[in-house]
């Protein structure tokens, strides 16, 4: 068989809805899977022993098991609880919960690369807490815990290719649906393949951007 | 006889095994300038340290501007505000710049506008001679002029009392007179100032008391003049020969 560009050319629009698709339930993810991370991560640190306890359950059984199957037993397991969601819902949570489990400890490092003398500074001026934590520290933490952040948000571009399996139509379920049709597989994955690499590079561009701008206006 | 704005009675702190207050009975009065100095270990940063609560005790009592620090109606987040402090190293907040690091505090705590905020500062940075630096970051300061901004950052609250722990001594050596120079105007001023350091030429210059602290306990106390020429405690005269020296 030869190398076909038309096939490549027909499924192209399909492949580029596909991909509107993937960019808009990772988005999703990443925007709740960054409030989720913080929230946890601000939580672990209270006192009660029981919270952090089931903190790090949390933490320690999203980072330790597959992504598909944590998909899947939100999709095809949970249902058997009583809890039915549709592939995107499914598809959306697991992978938010994935992605907030290791921006937990991403933001944790964050917070403790801050120096104890940035907490003392702040609470002897007289601010509160809660105003010290909001203006001083969280403010540094996510400057370190930046880099970290964006190679996680590329990673949960690049796995949500994984919800494809559970039937939600995002690019790599329509690569799937075209290839399976008319067996060029060659050509389509491989010009699916592009597509996420200009996925991955348009999203880094944004965070370098969003990076220089925002965060190191240090004088440096 | 003016009243005491700082009282420690019976102080004592652990740290573990380590006693590192031991029965201090301290009184410090409004606009005194004590200097306490010490070899490494002495307790000497511990004890300023009390005084805003940034380390806590175990046994005694202390009394900052007629509150007492134990008492569970004290707090401290507003006492803190009438007690500026000035860190060793600097602690500026490196993601904003000078104007906003002072402006930080008078803005969120004291409520001012942006506008009168910024005038406060503006002046205190004439008043620590560098106020061209408003817009600048701390990383691109020097380490005296960083410190110049940590001590207009403290004084932008109008503190009753201003404690130093050992503000020149991450400093390199020409950069140690500009910050003591501020400091000197400053006690000239009738600011209530402790101040740990090992500067003894500020020490002989602007305080009212010297306190020699060792193994967390104060051995020596006395004004100036006398407690350089006459130390009355064997290890008072063999700590001030080992600092006095150079």
């Amino acid at each position: 068989m030869t190398f076909s560009w038309a096939a490549i050319w027909q499924g192209l629009p399909y492949l580029f809805q596909g991909a509107a698709l993937t960019i808009f339930i990772s988005l999703t993810a990443m925007l709740l899977g960054v409030i989720l991370g913080v929230l946890i991560a601000l939580l672990s640190e209270v006192p009660s022993r029981g919270i952090r306890i089931l903190i790090r359950a949390y933490v320690e059984i999203f980072r330790n098991t597959p992504l598909l199957i944590q998909i899947f037993i939100v999709y095809f397991g949970l249902p058997q609880l009583g809890l039915k969601l549709s592939p995107f819902f499914s598809g959306l949570s697991a992978l938010t919960l994935y992605t907030a489990a290791y921006n937990v400890e991403i933001f944790r490092a964050g917070l403790e690369a801050v120096p104890k003398g940035q907490h003392e500074a702040a609470r002897s001026t007289g601010l509160t807490p809660l105003q010290a934590a909001v203006f001083v520290i969280i403010p540094q933490a996510l400057r370190v815990s930046f880099p970290a952040l964006g190679n996680n948000l590329v990673s949960l571009l690049k796995n949500s290719s994984l919800v494809s399996t559970i039937g939600m139509v995002e690019l790599m379920f329509v690569a799937n649906d075209i290839s399976f049709n008319n067996f060029r597989s060659f050509e389509i994955y491989g010009a699916t393949a592009v597509l996420y690499v200009l996925l991955v590079l348009a999203l880094t561009w944004t965070l370098s951007t969003i990076e220089r701008r925002l965060l190191l206006k240090s004088g440096r | 006889m003016k009243q005491a704005i700082i009282q420690f009675r019976g102080v004592n702190k652990w740290f573990g095994p380590l006693h590192v207050l031991n029965d201090v009975d301290l009184s410090v009065r409004a606009g005194e300038v004590l200097v306490i100095c010490g070899p490494s270990g002495s307790g000497k940063s511990t004890l300023i340290r009390c005084i805003n609560k940034l380390e806590l005790i175990q046994k005694g009592e202390i009394v900052v501007d007629g509150m007492a620090l134990s008492d569970p109606a004290t707090d401290i987040t507003k006492l803190r505000a009438e007690v500026g402090m000035v860190f060793q190293q600097f602690n500026l907040y490196p993601h904003m710049n000078v104007l906003q690091n002072i402006t930080l505090a008078l803005v969120k705590v004291r409520k001012q506008s942006r506008e009168e905020a910024e005038r406060i500062a503006r002046d205190l940075l004439v008043k620590v001679g560098i106020p061209e630096k408003a817009a600048q970051y701390p990383a691109q300061l020097s380490g005296g002029q960083q410190q110049r901004v940590a001590i207009a950052r403290a004084l932008a609250m109008q503190p009753k009392i201003m404690l130093f722990d050992e503000p020149t001594s991450a400093l390199d050596p020409e950069m140690i007179n500009e910050v003591l120079d501020v400091m000197v105007s400053l006690a000239k001023e009738g600011m209530t100032m402790i101040v740990v350091t090992h500067e003894m030429g500020f020490a002989r210059k602007v305080s009212h008391r010297i306190i020699f602290m060792d193994e967390g306990r104060i051995v020596e106390e006395g004004e100036p003049q006398a407690f350089f020429a006459n130390p009355k405690e064997e290890r008072t005269r063999t700590f001030l020969s080992k600092i006095l020296v150079h």
